[in-house]
């Protein structure tokens, strides 16, 4: 006699078919964002049904994943993961989707041979801890030795940029990225550094500045460059000082009078002005508006007025400078002003642009990117994120392993191990674990056009002998020494 | 080497589903093509131009022969075919000249991609392979390239005249390439003589007379009558220019307010105290010397109002009203002078001075025309007429275009011939050094030079010549040493293309094989198109 237990629109699956149902979202997931693994992976382009019908050109994963509709809750999950491994780390966000749609497809081949699944998440588990401490035996650590770790450093971001756009150019990419991460000395924080966006030149032009840049113009009539810099970051409104007060009105009787009040509001917006000259500064920054009276007023006191800058870098630039962003005046004793020891306008392409040097935290810096066009750039800067990201991770976990499915082998052939030893079904789960373990080199391999099954093998025999190094080579088609050919990636 | 290829010789043992990837790319590049064939038409001196028409029920019309235009007002769905407009656009900010070139070569590369792809090679070494033909051209291209310095006006104007002859305005190229190069010449800032800011040359455009009537102006105008309703002067020399931005007309707080009158006379005294208020303004404005005002144009009240107009035309100062904010930069520059933000700034030492003022009129509208600025800032402005509202703004694109390519000889000092000459030349190097090459690449890298000879084709075609023979002639002649050897259109022969005058930026050059390696490159690796939000 249960009637209508759910709404009209809900549906209740059950049992085998709602497993069923995960399984195949999950893979159709993992099998969308294949092609795009490894070196010789591919792009996609996402268009855009919304407004503007914009197009996105992107080999990165989360991205790819972020902007998909989705119906299937796994897959959802599935792009959740790849969120996390983002947020993270920042790279492998499209193995981490692989691999686990592998799993899933060895899980549903277990399910069918009839394996409770709790029986294969305990495998699963157990193979897992595993793997990791193989890993973790086998890592490297350079810490001590400064060259090393910097040639470290050097290979990881050349490993993390050679899937994307920037692969051709990629030796001077990875030298920018260390070079800002260095910069950072051990805070993950990668607020201070600034990537922006000017097209024109090509890619060969993008430089790393030391200090800070922020994308306005000076005002008319002010001085172009100011040393030993106090700056005073604001957002307040400097065009008409209204009565935020809907409709208020003021009531007189005479022609005089209204002169009298406009004079006022004058000397007001005069005083306000001259409050700030008073806390000694020479350069002004307001998030809103300067109008032409006070931007005058300031030019006559000799102070860099800057208006309209975007909320992104006021923040930034208070960080940077070590300045408090003020909307009052009154108290200019308890006001932090923020301190740099030149201030300069520059000519980037055609762009005038303000540029801040020798501020006070020494970690900032920004890194300008030229390219031919919006796609370019974009995916320009996605592609540095995630060098920037993972090189600040290992700045702060400094051990490192071989790439190129290297690691995968490694652990696939300790599991294959523990398999023979455990007892019990659970067994056939650890085994199935490293079949989807080998799937990921296998994959990067089909990516570049080679026969998969066969260097795989070949790999495995390697593996088995002590202390090798062998991964895939994609330049050359074969098997090569990792060591050797320098592909490193983060533990 | 020897361990590659036979790596990949086994490739073919593998069975891969790429049906889904194979659609996509060759629907990607069948757009692009499509795309790049719909403005071929337009390539060179004897390109056609293509009307468009746009809006409700075709209102708006444009000609044009500008390949950034065209592509930029189509309105195009397939992502590759937009990725192709926005190459055009690209080469457009770069250079300036050349969209219709860079488009066609892409077009023309993807279809040479298409055959690479199907006889089996990987899109990846496809793309790889184009990345170091790019580089190797552009080695090629800096060759064949001959040094200019800015002093020699003649190679200018003659670069300048080449960017011309493909648009509508080509019979008026004798007139308009001086006027372009002079423009841009007195822009030039010799402390940063490798910048030219095209900001600083304002074009202005007016309906009348013929294109003949174009001309350079050294000093300023104002697409405004002076204000007329109190007759105030129009003409006035040793003018002292004041460019202000506050409101000359009756207080007005900024919060509403409204007058409470509780008796007639005090109505009369209102009048007085309001014609007393601007009467002041009016005489501080005349007592600093000021005899002409540029007023901006102001969203919080009326700039001006007929009282004081009448006071300043008493005053005989000339009013120029509705002035643009962000014009006021481009003035400020040109007059030497610094805006005025409020009457109690009123100084001396914030006047222009310039030797005269006056309202001329032109066609059937007056404008106001400032000469003879003393210190004038670097800048320059133009006034270009026409016949009709479409030619004037062809000539201006086309005027856009030559000073682009003068900015690209400021750029980077060096000519290089035009004529198809230099994308021979190339085909030809980079197919030799193909043959030094192994593998897939040397395949990869034959194809593509071979696709570079489109241009010399398609300008043959256009003129209406017989592409294939003029093409193998200008090979022949290129195998021959002769590296200017080019196609020249009105004697329908190949002569020595340098003679003719016929030279184009190397800059326009190189960027147009750059900027279509790299759109080419990315259009390869793509191999799914996915629907998001």
């Amino acid at each position: 006699m249960v009637d209508r237990l759910l709404k009209d629109d809900a549906v209740q699956e059950k049992g085998e078919r709602a497993r069923m149902a995960s399984f195949i979202g999950a893979m159709a997931i993992a099998d969308l964002v294949k092609t795009t693994l490894g070196p010789k992976g591919m792009d996609k382009i996402l268009q855009s049904t919304g407004r503007g019908r914009s197009v996105t050109v992107t080999n990165d994963g989360a991205t790819i994943l972020k902007s998909l509709h989705i119906d299937n809750p796994a897959a959802k999950v599935l792009v959740d993961i790849s969120k996390v491994q983002d947020d993270e780390v920042g790279d492998g966000t499209t193995s981490v989707v692989v691999l686990a749609g592998e799993l899933l497809r060895e899980a549903e081949k277990l399910v069918n041979m009839k394996i409770h699944p709790m029986t294969i998440i305990a495998g699963f588990r157990m193979a897992a801890e595993c793997a990791r401490n193989a890993l973790l035996l086998k890592a490297m650590d350079n810490k001590e030795d400064s060259d090393k770790f910097r040639s470290d450093l050097m290979n990881i971001a050349m490993t993390t940029l050679s899937s994307k756009i920037l692969s051709q150019d990629k030796e001077y990419f990875a030298d920018l990225a260390v070079d800002a991460v260095l910069r950072l000395k051990g805070s993950t924080n990668l607020e201070s550094i600034q990537i922006l966006k000017k097209p024109g030149g090509s890619l060969k032009d993008s430089f790393l500045d030391e200090g800070f840049i922020l994308d306005k113009k000076i005002g008319l009539g002010q001085p172009k460059r100011i040393e030993n810099a106090k700056i005073l970051i604001a957002n307040t409104a400097m065009d008409t000082d209204k009565v935020k007060i809907y409709g208020a009105r003021v009531r007189v009787d005479s022609m005089a009078k209204v002169a009298e009040i406009e004079g006022a509001e004058k000397q007001k917006m005069r005083e306000k002005v001259q409050k700030i000259i008073g806390h000694g500064i020479n350069c002004f920054i307001n998030r809103q508006l300067i109008y032409n009276f006070p931007e005058e007023l300031f030019a006559d006191a000799g102070i860099l007025a800057i208006e309209h800058a975007d909320f992104e870098g006021i923040e930034r630039l208070g960080l940077v400078t070590g300045g408090d962003i003020t909307s009052t005046f009154d108290n200019p004793e308890s006001v932090k002003l923020g301190h740099c020891k030149v201030i300069e306008e520059i000519m980037i392409g055609e762009d005038r642009l303000i540029h801040f040097s020798g501020v006070q935290m020494g970690q900032a810096c920004t890194i300008v990117l030229r390219g031919a066009s919006e796609h370019v750039l974009d995916e320009a800067e996605r592609s540095l994120h995630d060098a920037l990201c993972v090189l600040s991770q290992t700045v702060n976990d400094t051990r490192v392993l071989h790439g190129g499915g290297w690691p995968e082998m490694v652990m696939a052939k300790e599991i294959d191990e523990l398999a023979r030893k455990t007892p019990g079904k659970k067994s056939h789960a650890i085994e199935a674990f490293s079949r989807a373990l080998q799937a990921i080199p296998t994959i990067i391999a089909d990516n570049a056009g080679l026969d998969s099954a066969d260097l795989i093998s070949q790999l495995r025999a390697e593996h088995h002998k002590e202390q090798s190094t062998a991964g895939i080579d994609v330049i050359s088609g074969s098997v090569g020494d990792m060591k050797e050919l320098g592909d490193i990636r983060v533990v | 080497m020897a361990a590659a290829s036979a790596a990949q010789s086994r490739k073919t043992e593998t069975y891969t589903d790429t049906k889904r990837r194979d659609d996509v790319r060759g629907v990607n590049i069948a757009a692009a093509r499509a795309v790049a064939d719909a403005v071929r038409t337009s390539l060179g001196p004897r390109g056609m131009d293509k009307m468009i028409s746009s809006g409700d029920q075709a209102q708006e019309v444009i000609i044009t022969n500008d390949g950034a235009t065209i592509l930029s007002r189509m309105s195009l769905l397939q992502p590759a075919a937009r990725m192709l407009a926005e190459l055009s656009r690209s080469q457009d900010a770069a250079a300036g000249d050349g969209t219709t070139t860079v488009v066609v070569l892409a077009g023309s590369l993807l279809r040479r991609a298409q055959t690479l792809l199907s006889a089996g090679a990987h899109p990846t070494a496809a793309a790889d392979s184009l990345h170091r033909l790019a580089t190797r051209a552009v080695e090629i291209l800096h060759s064949m390239a001959i040094p200019i310095e800015l002093s020699d006006r003649d190679s200018l104007v003659k670069s300048a005249s080449t960017a011309l002859n493909s648009k509508v305005v080509s019979q008026y190229s004798s007139l308009l390439s001086p006027l372009a190069v002079d423009a841009a010449l007195s822009v030039v800032d010799p402390a940063h003589p490798e910048i030219l800011d095209l900001r600083d040359i304002r074009v202005m455009k007016k309906l009348g007379g013929t294109v003949d009537d174009t001309e350079l102006i050294h000093g300023l105008i104002f697409d405004k009558k002076a204000s007329h309703s109190a007759g105030g002067p129009t003409r006035i020399e040793n003018a002292k220019i004041a460019v202000i931005q506050f409101q000359v007309s009756p207080p007005k707080t900024d919060i509403e307010q409204s007058v409470i009158v509780s008796d007639y006379a005090q109505m009369d005294r209102i009048l007085r105290e309001e014609r007393n208020y601007i009467l002041g303004m009016v005489k501080k404005i005349k007592a600093s010397g000021c005899n002409v005002l540029l007023i901006q144009k102001s969203i919080l009240r009326d700039a001006v109002t007929d009282l004081s107009l009448h006071y300043l035309a008493k005053a005989k100062i000339l009013v120029v009203k509705d002035v643009e904010r962000d014009e006021i930069e481009f003035i400020t520059k040109t007059l030497n002078c610094l805006p005025i933000a409020n009457i109690e700034h009123f100084r001396q030492d914030k006047l222009g001075h310039a030797g005269l003022v006056e309202e001329v009129s032109v066609g059937d509208t007056k404008i106001v025309k400032i000469t003879g600025i003393k210190d004038m800032g670097r800048t320059a402005t133009m006034l270009v007429r026409g016949s009709n509202q479409l030619v004037i703004d062809e000539a201006e694109r086309s005027l856009h275009d030559a000073l682009c390519v003068i900015r690209c000889l400021v750029n980077k000092r060096f000519l290089i011939a035009g004529g198809g000459a230099p994308e021979i030349e190339m085909s030809m190097q980079l197919a030799a050094w193909a043959k030094e090459l192994q593998g897939m690449e040397s395949y990869c890298i034959k194809e593509f030079a071979e696709a570079l000879q489109v241009i010399p084709y398609t300008l043959a075609e256009n003129a209406g010549l017989n592409p294939i023979t003029i093409v193998t002639e200008l090979r022949n002649r290129h195998a021959k040493g002769e590296k200017n050897a080019g196609i020249n259109v009105r004697k329908g022969q190949i002569t020595n293309i340098l003679e003719e005058n016929v030279v184009q930026p190397l800059l326009v050059s190189t960027s147009a094989i750059t900027l279509a390696c790299e759109c080419v490159r990315m259009i390869l690796k793509i191999d799914d198109i996915v629907t998001v939000r």
